[in-house]
């Protein structure tokens, strides 16, 4: 039997982390640490030198706590289901805080819930069931997603587009700070006064600490719901009548596309949902609300789908129906391991009406760079997700993946958008930020960061590439 | 910038073992996460090495050299998988972990074999002869009520008489004679080894059930174990030994159908061509077979099946990982329950979830076993049904114990016993008329 | 296609013309040391605390839309745009901005995010954090920061967008914000019901319904603005025909109804009294009609008025002041601090004197503190708007 090591700094670390959370909840061998390596964007790999798991929230405090006092600096993770590499922990300690997952409360009166981390974000729209309220930030991964994660990265999901992002959801949070102080930022019962730390804190992807509790907001569900599936012989179209939809003043709790590929992709795997597996593009459109008035609305996205030139447009007859179609949608991703040994996931936005331009662009960066792409998106919003699948073991197809990325990030960003609506920067998206931001709104996050964490040990690496930092600290008498 | 995508190399530390020749199937995996909150003993255990993403990682890591064969904490992971195969329900990428998992086994135990007690069981169920021994002991345990006595020690050894004590009927019946037209093909029975063992009425109750319905039944001389506790075990060449005998006497029979009622048994002979795939001269024969078999509830739920008479209880179902997450089987064990009357169902939260039986993992590793099952009895209090069906008898022997252990009232029952049950009070009613 | 014709390269990098000019100004008044007032059209100066600023701002001539793509429902405007100016562009693109903060129409866009000011619509639509994609701010070290974006959807970097709204321009000056639009709803209706604050809520709460404004007026206000003299519900309908009518059938349920034109909107925004004093209290939404009820007391006393955002919990506290006496500063104290004692509250306006003695700092705790020493050290952007110590 063999197992590696630690240096002696890292086995005192070891007991006294051990003494804390217990034995069985720090990890220090290659062995166990080897699953922590990465999160949902497996392509990246970075070994934690050592893992803990707090249990409850007087550990985590105790956890981080000994770490400032030790001066190391640590990686949260919640469920690893993020897709820019944004918890990989390289040769820090990588804190777990998958284990704190109690519902504190649900005020069905004021529909909000209190909650720890480590919550799976379907989990709490399960609890709030009973009620008659969900949790409505509703990420692809949400079977699995943490609700500390979903803070972290400010996610989003398909329902965004009527509901907001997490963002909009969130009333207050106990945040832990990487100095180990404990904060309360927003304000749960009521409006707050100054600046908005909790606007701050959220999409700060782990970097100004950690959450120890989260105050959100549950929606009442809606009273009448119709799920639509138009499918169209070109990706042009489909643009068209999301266009037409929105200019119309009707505003879907979801409109999403996917292109002919993504769709054979979900149609040979089990979470195969009757997509027409021979159109060019499908838009599943959600519309919910009260009833009367809703199939007024469907009619007009059933007419407006069909001017544009869709093919068929048919109309979930019932919840279990619905929920195939959605599924087919939310495991997309994952479906499309089916066709390719590896995958790279994008998360671009543009203008809405630059979609149909920026479709046609990638898939000129596709044949340029000889690469599959499989485009699934919140057309909506305008973000979309080209998935890039790959043989990672070959060189060639793996430099030629990267440019072919690079490529259509660079395209997003002159056509007005943004590298990332959803998955966060991490390390995937690091280095497009200089494309996108100058030299001083990156110092100028640098900053932001230092009044959280001055001593960077929070997620160390990620988020504003480290030459932003060096140079606002290098140079403060030039912009004094 | 960074000048690329990080790239893999493309080497295998083991050729020439199963988990080698697996790699496309741990390659599928994208490390989307969705697993994790199927798998019941991360749910558990709390720790991503005891999950199904987790474990791929250790198996590719082996495939890469990167952890050596015989790490130890590999070995501890794997072990504690209970192979349930709700992972592969969740999935999206289609990872076949099943097959995984038995690979990562068979590849781990050359290095270091199974404990003796795993040892030992497999043994046992390769050779008839011994195996009818061990349940001959077992039922005249439970017919001198030792088993009942002894089921009150505490550790391992008391759970396994609990086990026993649990095979007690928890069905009564009157007898009948169902009248059979055979429209619907014929019928042979895997009689299996704990079924015909220590649940024999079961095995009866399922030929009256499908005779009922339809199917003409015939008997299949030299059948041995499926080979499915071999398999899940790493002792894959034992399973695939056991396979060739089961399918050159299943061959002998003309039966159109090959009916298992207990989910662990029928999701491995489904698989016997897969098990077989590196054998010229069996994987025809074994696919062709495998394409033969059917669980009991399928065969009935293709009949209707039938009505009977009213049988008037509460009923709470779980359902048996092997048929749902192997066999993907969800509704025919509920239309088996639905056809009989007067019976209410009641619904059983994360009926879906592994009670922690899994074949013999509840005897190796029943420190997990017992947490994976707390929560499901807690589930099956909740129901405050006074039976929960379930098709497998691993399944029945878990929950039957820790119901038992637990003092609780609630027994464990097939589902096919209440049919039969309900065909029997239909008979007793016509008599009485 | 071309790769050129995606779209027109947008220089996400430069800083605009006049945010360059002002940051020159900005450092010249760090280095001589003058703190420097920040001033939209000028209208709501009486809001908000007393500034020690030596010299002004004015951003009211630097108005204009940057871009406007109807198709994006988005839209880029300078900051000294006023509200009435994008509602009447936006308007005629079938379009708008649901921010009606109260006060003048021809306040300004960067006002109304500096200071982070929603109105009834805010029930359905959010408050300003909710609904600018980004911003060009030059901040208190002279730096021209680009926050955000143009795109509805963003994660790229930290969030120095919702740091700056609600922020009063001490962290750094708007000078250009970009914003998401919605289509205007089919229909647009407002009916006010009479109805209590426990039944109003009650209705919202448990409603299919989701108006775009809900806000009870208390019977002065209700006078005020000829709508009765009870408490009325003012609510907004949007959406299609049969939604709009079925979203009447219930409301008729609820108490006397009568439907009132769209301008009765306009008229609350502008209801309140030069010179009032206003307090603004919140709760969660389940005690609104409670705090609803000792407030409406309090007010009634000062013959004030008051209104609620009941789904926000929200009620807003009108109090007239006449003269400046002592007399009359002793009273309104009263007043006030009978409402602070009331829950969360937030005074937007005051007699200038009165604020150091009654109202407590803003973003005083040690991470605002650090804040504002991260991107403004000299306090040279509105110093003591937040109440913080000289």
């Amino acid at each position: 039997m063999t197992a590696s090591t630690l240096p002696h700094a890292d086995a005192a670390l070891q007991a006294r982390l051990a003494a804390i959370v217990g034995e069985r909840r720090v990890l220090v061998r290659a062995g166990e640490l080897r699953t922590y390596e990465s999160d949902g964007l497996p392509g990246y790999h970075a070994r934690p030198s050592i893992g803990v798991f707090p249990g409850t929230r007087d550990e985590t405090i105790a956890v981080v706590r000994l770490l400032a006092e030790l001066g190391m600096p640590f990686v949260p993770r919640g469920a690893g289901t993020g897709l820019s590499g944004g918890a990989l922990a390289e040769g820090v300690v990588l804190l777990g805080l998958h284990r704190l997952t109690r519902i504190i409360s649900i005020d069905a009166e004021d529909q909000r819930a209190l909650v720890e981390p480590g919550v799976v974000n379907a989990a709490l729209s399960r609890a709030a069931a009973p009620f008659g309220l969900h949790y409505a930030p509703d990420p692809s991964s949400q079977t699995a997603c943490t609700i500390g994660g979903n803070v972290a990265e400010n996610a989003g999901g398909p329902h965004c587009l009527k509901y907001g992002v997490t963002l909009n959801h969130v009333l207050a949070l106990t945040a832990l700070l990487p100095n180990g102080d404990v904060v309360t930022l927003g304000n749960a019962d009521g409006e707050c006064e100054g600046y908005d730390l909790l606007g701050a804190f959220i999409g700060s992807e782990g970097c100004f600490g950690v959450a120890l509790d989260v105050t959100v907001r549950l929606a009442r569900n809606p009273q009448a719901v119709r799920t639509l599936l138009a499918d169209f012989s070109s990706l042009d179209a489909a643009a068209h009548a999301v266009s037409a939809i929105v200019a119309a003043g009707i505003v879907p709790a979801a409109m999403e596309m996917m292109d002919g590929p993504t769709i054979q992709a979900v149609e040979a795997s089990i979470y195969a949902a009757g997509y027409p597996v021979d159109a060019a593009a499908i838009l599943l459109i959600e519309l919910d609300g009260a009833a009367a008035g809703i199939d007024a609305d469907a009619d007009r996205v059933a007419a407006f789908c069909r001017e544009a030139g869709a093919r068929g447009v048919r109309t979930a007859s019932d919840p279990a129906e619905r929920a195939r179609l959605w599924q087919g949608r939310k495991k997309a991703f994952g479906a499309m391991g089916r066709i390719s040994p590896h995958l790279v996931v994008q998360d671009a936005v543009v203008p809405r009406t630059k979609l149909p331009a920026m479709l046609a662009e990638i898939a000129r960066v596709a044949a340029e760079y000889r690469v599959k792409v499989c485009n699934v998106f919140h057309a909506g919003d305008g973000n979309l997700h080209p998935n890039i699948g790959y043989d990672a073991t070959s060189p060639d197809e793996s430099a030629r993946v990267h440019a072919a990325m690079a490529a259509i990030m660079q395209a997003c960003v002159a056509a007005g958008g943004t590298i990332t609506g959803e998955h966060g920067v991490g390390i995937d998206k690091l280095p497009y930020m200089d494309s996108l931001f100058s030299p001083a709104t990156l110092g100028a996050m640098c900053a932001l960061r230092d009044v959280f964490d001055p001593a960077r040990r929070a997620n160390p690496g990620k988020v504003v590439p480290m030459h932003s930092c060096r140079e606002w600290h290098a140079a403060p008498s030039a912009r004094s | 910038m960074k000048s690329s995508l990080p790239t893999i190399p493309d080497t295998c530390a083991i050729p020439g073992t199963p988990l080698s020749d697996a790699r496309a199937g741990i390659d599928a995996c994208v490390h989307c996460g969705f697993c994790l909150q199927a798998c019941p003993t991360y749910l558990t255990l709390e720790d991503e090495n005891d999950s199904p993403r987790g474990r791929i990682v250790l198996m590719r890591a082996l495939v890469d050299g990167s952890l050596p064969v015989d790490d130890g904490d590999v070995r501890t992971h794997i072990d504690r998988c209970l192979g349930c195969r709700a992972c592969e329900t969740a999935c999206p990428s289609g990872v076949p972990y099943g097959h995984l998992l038995e690979a990562t086994r068979a590849t781990l135990t050359r290095v270091k074999p199974n404990p003796p007690v795993a040892r030992l069981i497999l043994f046992a169920f390769a050779r008839p002869a011994l195996l009818r021994l061990v349940m001959l002991g077992g039922r005249i345990a439970r017919a001198t009520r030792m088993s009942r006595l002894l089921s009150r020690l505490p550790g391992r050894f008391g759970f396994a008489m609990a086990m026993l004590e649990s095979t007690r009927s928890a069905v009564k019946r009157a007898r009948y004679v169902p009248r059979s037209d055979a429209e619907r093909g014929t019928a042979t029975l895997l009689t299996g080894c704990v079924m015909e063992g220590l649940f024999a009425p079961t095995n009866r109750a399922t030929e009256r059930a499908l005779s009922a319905n339809g199917y003409a039944m015939t008997a299949t001389a030299g059948q041995r174990c499926c080979g499915a506790l071999h398999a899940h075990a790493g002792d894959d060449e034992g399973a695939r030994q056991l396979a060739r005998a089961n399918i050159a006497a299943f061959e002998r029979s003309r039966a159109d159908y090959i009916v298992v009622n207990a989910a662990g048994c029928g999701a491995m002979m489904k698989e016997y061509g897969q098990l077989l795939a590196g054998d010229a001269a069996w994987h025809e024969r074994a696919a062709k077979l495998a394409s033969r078999v059917r669980d009991v509830s399928e065969l009935l739920a293709e009949a209707g099946p039938r009505p009977g008479g009213a049988l008037p209880v509460k009923v709470t179902y779980d359902a048996p990982c092997h048929l749902l997450h192997a066999q993907r089987l969800a509704t025919p064990p509920l239309r088996v329950l639905a056809a009989v009357p007067g019976l209410e169902l009641v619904p059983l939260d994360g009926s879906e979830h592994c009670c922690g039986s899994a074949g013999i993992y509840n005897l190796i590793e029943p420190d997990v076993s017992d947490r994976v099952l707390a929560p499901k009895l807690a589930n099956i209090a909740a129901t405050r049904a006074p039976m929960v069906a379930t098709g497998n008898p691993g399944c029945l022997m878990q929950i039957g114990a820790g119901l038992h252990r637990a003092g609780m009232t609630c027994r464990a029952v097939h589902p096919v016993d209440l049919l039969d049950a309900s065909y029997a009070a239909q008979a007793a009613a016509e008599r009485g008329s | 296609m071309a790769r050129g014709t995606v779209g027109a390269l947008v220089s996400v990098h430069a800083a605009s013309e006049i945010a360059t000019v002002l940051a020159d100004r900005v450092r010249s008044a760090r280095a001589a040391g003058t703190p420097l007032r920040i001033v939209g059209g000028g209208h709501w100066l009486d809001a908000g605390r007393p500034c020690r600023a030596l010299e002004t701002i004015s951003l009211a001539e630097d108005a204009g839309i940057v871009e406007y793509e109807p198709g994006d429902l988005t839209l880029t405007a300078r900051a000294g745009t006023t509200l009435a100016d994008l509602a009447r562009i936006t308007r005629a693109e079938g379009q708008w901005l649901p921010l009606d903060p109260f006060g003048s129409a021809t306040g300004t866009l960067g006002a109304t995010v500096a200071t982070g000011s929603a109105g009834p619509l805010a029930s359905a639509f959010g408050t300003p954090r909710d609904q600018v994609l980004g911003c060009e701010i030059v901040t208190g070290t002279a730096d021209v920061v680009r926050a955000g974006g143009r795109v509805v959807k963003n994660v790229a970097g930290y969030d120095l967008t919702r740091l700056n709204v609600g922020a009063w321009g001490t962290l750094g000056v708007l000078t250009e914000i970009s914003v998401r639009l919605r289509a205007l709803p089919e229909m647009d209706r407002t009916f006010a019901v009479e109805v209590s604050a426990a039944d109003g809520w009650t209705w919202l709460r448990a409603s299919e319904f989701t108006p775009m404004a809900a806000e009870l007026m208390s019977p002065a206000l209700g006078a005020l603005l000829a709508v009765g003299d009870a408490a009325v519900l003012l609510v907004r309908l949007g959406g299609n025909e049969a939604l709009v009518r079925g979203a009447v059938e219930s409301l008729a349920a609820l108490g006397p109804m009568r439907e009132v034109p769209a301008s009765m909107w306009e008229a609350l925004a502008a209801a309140e009294p030069p010179g009032s004093a206003v307090v603004r209290l919140s709760t969660a939404p389940s005690r609104t009609a409670a705090l609803w009820e000792r407030a409406s007391a309090i007010v009634e006393r000062a013959r004030g008025s008051a209104h609620a955002t009941l789904t926000r919990g929200v009620v807003r506290c009108i109090l007239p002041v006449s003269g400046d006496g002592d007399e009359e500063h002793a009273r309104l104290r009263g007043m006030v601090g009978a409402l602070q004692n009331l829950g969360t509250a937030i005074v937007e306006r005051l007699p200038a004197s009165l604020w150091p003695a009654i109202v407590a700092p803003a973003a005083v705790d040690p991470l605002s503190v650090r804040v504002r020493n991260a991107f403004d050290p000299d306090r040279i952007l509105n110093p003591g708007i937040l109440g913080e110590p000289a």
